[in-house]
């Protein structure tokens, strides 16, 4: 029984009620709070008292009665402030919610926390909020991975079941990879975005980090479907889940030559390995494929991720919301400057600078549109695969596991190379899943399914059965 | 290519960030190596009739034209010190001075 | 030689929808201040654009009226740059693929005579929010119930030769875009705005370097400031100067143009596709109709009400200025009243009363009725204008109103003569003089008697009357 199916079975049966769930999952959010991991934000036992009393309340419970869920402080909730680690929105709480929200909360669940994250969802170990870093839980020395480092350490630490991170180049799934968590990419356009706060408008997404791949999805079908609010969300019904499987017969599985490089690391490819040996065994066809432009996806993702959020953080400017700054005589130009200067950290002032640049006179030909063209082939890649007989990608979902807190903070371009085998998914528009496959020295790892657009059910099913059969606790090397 | 403080200065001016001359000059030396990153794609060989990459759904959906505005749960009044009266409040601009 | 002049005009119209471009709030004018405003028209944080399907109804309809291409394909980018009333710091416009292109507008010069304007493109943006700088001392206050209104740009090739054909293309596509129902396009309530574009050069040589005209609060500002403008470049290139590429702000109060300062960096606007908004796709199907739906635009009105009526082209020009009022006169007619005599009363008191109140409170039926009683001597042209004053107001009919008002006209002999008596008792000089020879008093005495009866008299029966008692 997983986590969410457990909860809400309980809940709606009468075996528990939410308010003692809710305590619960305060006495875990005090105690991680006391081991330091600073992953949660805003939260309150008051207020975890209060939407667990609305949830025992309702008559008809739903499909998440009762579930916990840890949300990353970029997405925006009507009851707690939503920050997205920035001092730039030190005290917002924001006057609407996000759809996501909305649909959880009438499926029964309840938002625990926020969750720490890098600012506006900048960084991939969770070491650039505001707030402070977040704590690797397996070994405190160590990054969770991020953007979401929060949600995925609060999942693997077991205060929450689920949480909710968010997408941009990798955010959820390298975590999951570090933290030894599920974590699921939905296909662009399955889940709405409105409500959460912009970073990269293409290739943002709302994804789920679970216990197991049952959580996961169940969490995803509930937020899926076409959002009159978001014009990106594609007109399609919420997301079905398949039956589970126990085997793989049928499935060919490919494996991309491009992300099993030979300088790959030992756990790592250890861990692989032995996942791909237990895939033939669940009767899967396996087979060696190439995605070409993959090493193109990083340099991508630099120029498309930066040029939209300089813009998307063009509307941080003190007038409407968020701490004004500006001595009270200041002129306009130094109130924005001083405003913006000094609410974003350093690696958000950074991409905004790169984004200014790529698109700033003479150069969004050279950059911006290339990269989009790029991009194009990037995704032609994995059209030429999937039409070709593959039904799913199997890869690493990172280059090495968890690294050390500081190691890449003073080096952008080593820290941007550590998304390189999630980045090309997130440019594309592909769904995929990082599951936990073993641990190397104690170190998660994870091996990420990547799928052709729409079917996450294939891909979840399949997730399941690879989860069924791979010790994802155990040491990959003796 | 080459980033320099002033190139630095210029695009922090376009992006309406305030920038001190230390905060310039290694602002410089990492974008110089971020967009030394992604000046790879100059190597790409692009087929002809690669157009710019879509993500999501090749049509707009569009809202029918209806009074149905997303409520606010709190006032403007209660999102920032700068609102009075009704009005948004901001320094001084000169009275015809719009940036476009 | 002469220097020729270049004119380009950049017009941007608001689209007639009940809501915004991206939200669902409210597009209506003179709300309280920022009362009409939602998460996306404030740029909170996580709000999202969606399109609004009237305002590209609207914009089509305005773009087949223009004449244009409008393309299957178009697409959404930002513009980027920081202003207080622009809360997302981009304006969400449309750039390298606009929805349409290449249109024209005709004209009537006085020195060119019927003209082709071209038109490059319609495009379709939000507007930005208003700033209020004389209200609280030391700031400048920002209104955004405006920020999201729906916006077509419509921009002019340089095919403008003067002040006055600037002018008169104005003219002629307000008229378009009112017939085809797109925009109220008022200039007072801003639904209508004017950008001028102005360079002068010798023919046969390259274009000068143009300047920017900006502030132009109505048609004849339009028209003085381009005046003061080429006035202004051409005393520069006369006096071997170089024209600088500015842009200029008109001041109505003194008449005067000043450089508006601008910012250094103010126009790397640094566009590109708008990531919330897939591109817009309209089937030609969906185009054609569009095409179908246009009403009848003002030239086809203007030589269908000359012909089918046989009106001046005056009238008809002037008829056309207001569609509802040309509609108007075609329901006068329809419903029996000679169509000249419809006409002069469009044009007179029917249009004084419009303009009054923006109204037509006297139905074609009742107007008809008015100039049958004129027609039928019943009362006097003078009479039947209070009349119809009166009928703006009251609901009773023409004939009640000429009878409660007295003003029926008198062509009873009986009372026509006691007046007629009066008058000439009291002018027995003017009487003398008639009889002397001076026969053209005949026109004073017939003045007297309509004063003396308060204009009920009937001038026709007065005068056999006067001629009568005089011999």
């Amino acid at each position: 029984m997983t986590a969410v199916k457990n909860i809400s079975d309980a809940i709606r049966t009468g075996r528990t009620t939410a308010a003692r769930s809710a305590e619960q999952v305060t006495r875990l959010l005090i105690d991680a709070d006391k081991k330091g991991l600073n992953a949660a934000l805003d939260w309150s036992p008051a207020y975890l008292a209060h939407e667990a009393r609305r949830i025992d309340h309702r008559a008809e419970k739903g499909r998440l009665a009762g579930v916990p869920i840890a949300v990353k402080d970029n997405i925006a909730t009507l009851d707690l402030p939503t920050t997205c680690a920035s001092r730039i929105l030190d005290g917002y709480v924001s006057p609407f919610e996000a759809t996501v929200i909305r649909r959880l909360r009438e499926a029964g669940a309840y938002v625990a926390c926020k969750a720490n994250l890098d600012e506006f969802a900048m960084g991939s170990s969770t070491e650039w909020s505001a707030f402070g870093r977040v704590q690797h839980p397996l070994d405190p020395s160590r990054v969770p991975g991020g953007s979401s480092g929060g949600s995925a350490a609060l999942v693997a630490a077991g205060v929450t079941p689920v949480a909710l991170g968010s997408e941009t180049g990798g955010s959820v799934r390298q975590p999951a990879s570090f933290c030894g968590v599920v974590g699921l990419k939905p296909t662009y356009g399955r889940v709405s975005r409105y409500g959460l706060i912009a970073f990269g408008s293409s290739l943002d997404c709302v994804s789920p980090f679970g216990e197991k791949v049952d959580d996961v999805a169940r969490v995803l079908a509930v937020m899926s479907g076409h959002d009159p609010l978001d014009a990106t969300t594609a007109d399609r019904p919420p997301l079905t889940l398949d039956e589970p499987r126990r085997d793989l017969r049928g499935l060919t599985i490919g494996l991309p030559a491009e992300y099993f490089p030979a300088d790959l690391h030992a756990g790592v490819r250890a861990a692989l390995d032995r996942t791909i040996a237990r895939v033939r065994e669940l009767g899967a066809a396996v087979k060696e494929v190439s995605l070409p432009h993959t090493q193109y996806a990083v340099p991508t993702y630099y120029i498309v991720a930066p040029a939209e959020a300089a813009a998307n953080l063009a509307r941080f400017d003190g007038v409407r919301y968020g701490p004004r700054g500006g001595a009270a005589n200041a002129d306009l130009t130094q109130m924005y400057r001083d405003t913006r200067g000094r609410g974003f950290g350093p690696e958000v002032r950074r991409r905004i600078l790169v984004g200014t640049y790529v698109l700033s006179a003479g150069y969004g030909e050279q950059y911006y549109h290339r990269a989009q063209q790029v991009r194009g082939l990037i995704a032609r890649d994995f059209d030429a695969v999937f039409s070709a007989g593959v039904d799913l990608l199997l890869t690493p979902t990172t280059p090495t596991p968890a690294f050390k807190a500081g190691d890449k903070i003073e080096d952008p371009v080593a820290m941007y190379l550590a998304d390189i085998f999630v980045c090309p998914s997130s440019l594309s528009g592909h769904p995929a899943v990082s599951i936990p496959v073993g641990r190397d020295e104690g170190l998660p790892i994870g091996a990420q399914l990547i799928a052709p657009p729409w079917h996450e059910a294939r891909m979840l099913a399949a997730a399941a059965a690879i989860e069924g059969v791979v010790d994802a606790k155990r040491e990959v090397r003796p | 290519m080459t980033i320099d403080s002033r190139t630095i200065h210029h695009i922090a001016g376009l992006a309406e960030l305030a920038v001190t001359d230390a905060e310039a000059k290694a602002l410089a030396g990492q974008l110089e190596r971020i967009v030394g990153l992604v000046a790879q794609l100059e190597r790409v060989e692009i087929p002809s009739g690669v157009g710019a990459f879509v993500a999501g759904p090749a049509a707009a959906t569009l809202r029918d034209d209806v009074v149905a505005p997303v409520p606010l749960n709190r006032t403007p009044e209660m999102l920032t010190t700068g609102f009075q009266r009704g009005f948004y409040l901001v320094p001084k601009l000169g009275s015809q001075e719009p940036a476009e | 030689m002469t220097w020729e002049t270049i004119i380009g005009l950049e017009v941007h119209v608001q689209l007639k929808t009940r809501s915004k471009m991206f939200c669902g709030c409210s597009a209506s004018f003179g709300d309280p201040p920022n009362t009409n405003v939602c998460p996306t028209c404030l740029a909170l944080p996580g709000a999202l654009p969606v399109p609004n399907a009237e305002a590209i109804r609207l914009a089509t309809l305005a773009a087949l009226a223009l004449n244009c291409t409008v393309h299957e394909r178009s697409v959404f980018a930002r513009k980027n740059y920081f202003y207080p009333d622009l809360p997302k710091g981009y304006q969400i416009s449309q750039f390298d693929k606009p929805l349409a292109t290449k249109g024209w507008v005709e004209i009537d010069t006085a020195e060119r005579g019927r003209l082709r304007i071209g038109v490059t493109r319609l495009h379709v943006e939000e507007d930005s929010g208003k700033s209020v700088h004389d209200r609280f001392p030391g700031k400048t206050a920002i209104d955004l119930n405006r920020a999201g209104v729906p916006l077509a740009e419509i921009v002019s090739e340089p095919d403008l030769r003067s002040p006055a054909e600037a002018r008169a293309y104005l003219v002629a596509l307000k008229q378009i875009l009112v017939f085809a129902g797109v925009s109220a396009c008022s200039m007072e309530e801003g639904s209508l705005r004017v950008d001028g574009n102005l360079s002068i050069h010798r023919p046969g040589t390259p274009f000068g370097t143009k300047t920017e005209v900006k502030n132009l609060n109505s048609f004849a500002n339009v028209e003085r400031a381009l005046e003061l403008e080429l006035a202004r470049q051409t005393e520069v290139l006369d006096a071997d100067g170089t024209v600088d590429q500015v842009t200029m702000l008109y001041h109505a109060g003194s008449d005067s143009m000043r450089v508006m300062r601008s910012k250094e960096e103010s126009h790397d606007y640094r566009y590109f596709p708008d990531p919330d908004l897939p591109p817009l796709v309209l089937a030609r199907t969906w185009i054609e109709a569009r095409r179908e739906e246009l009403p009848e635009l003002p030239d086809q009105k203007r030589q269908r009400l000359i012909s089918s009526y046989g009106i001046p082209a005056y009238d008809a020009g002037v008829l056309i200025g207001e569609p509802l009022l040309a509609d108007y006169f075609e329901a006068v007619v329809a419903a029996g009243a000679d169509a000249k005599q419809a006409s002069n009363w469009v044009m007179g008191d029917v249009i004084a009363a419009w303009n009054d109140t923006a109204a037509l409170e006297v139905s074609a039926p009742r107007l008809v009725a008015l100039i049958a009683l004129l027609a039928a001597n019943t009362v006097s042209h003078a009479s039947a204008r209070k009349i119809f004053a009166e009928m703006r107001t009251s609901g009773e009919t023409p004939e009640v109103l000429a009878e409660r008002l007295g003003l029926k006209q008198v062509a009873d002999t009986g009372a026509l003569e006691k007046w007629v008596d009066e008058v000439l008792a009291a002018n027995p000089s003017e009487v003398a003089r008639y009889k002397g020879g001076e026969s053209k008093l005949i026109g004073f005495f017939v003045g007297q008697v309509m004063k003396k009866s308060g204009g009920k008299a009937d001038p026709k029966a007065v005068q056999p009357v006067l001629i009568g008692k005089l011999t």
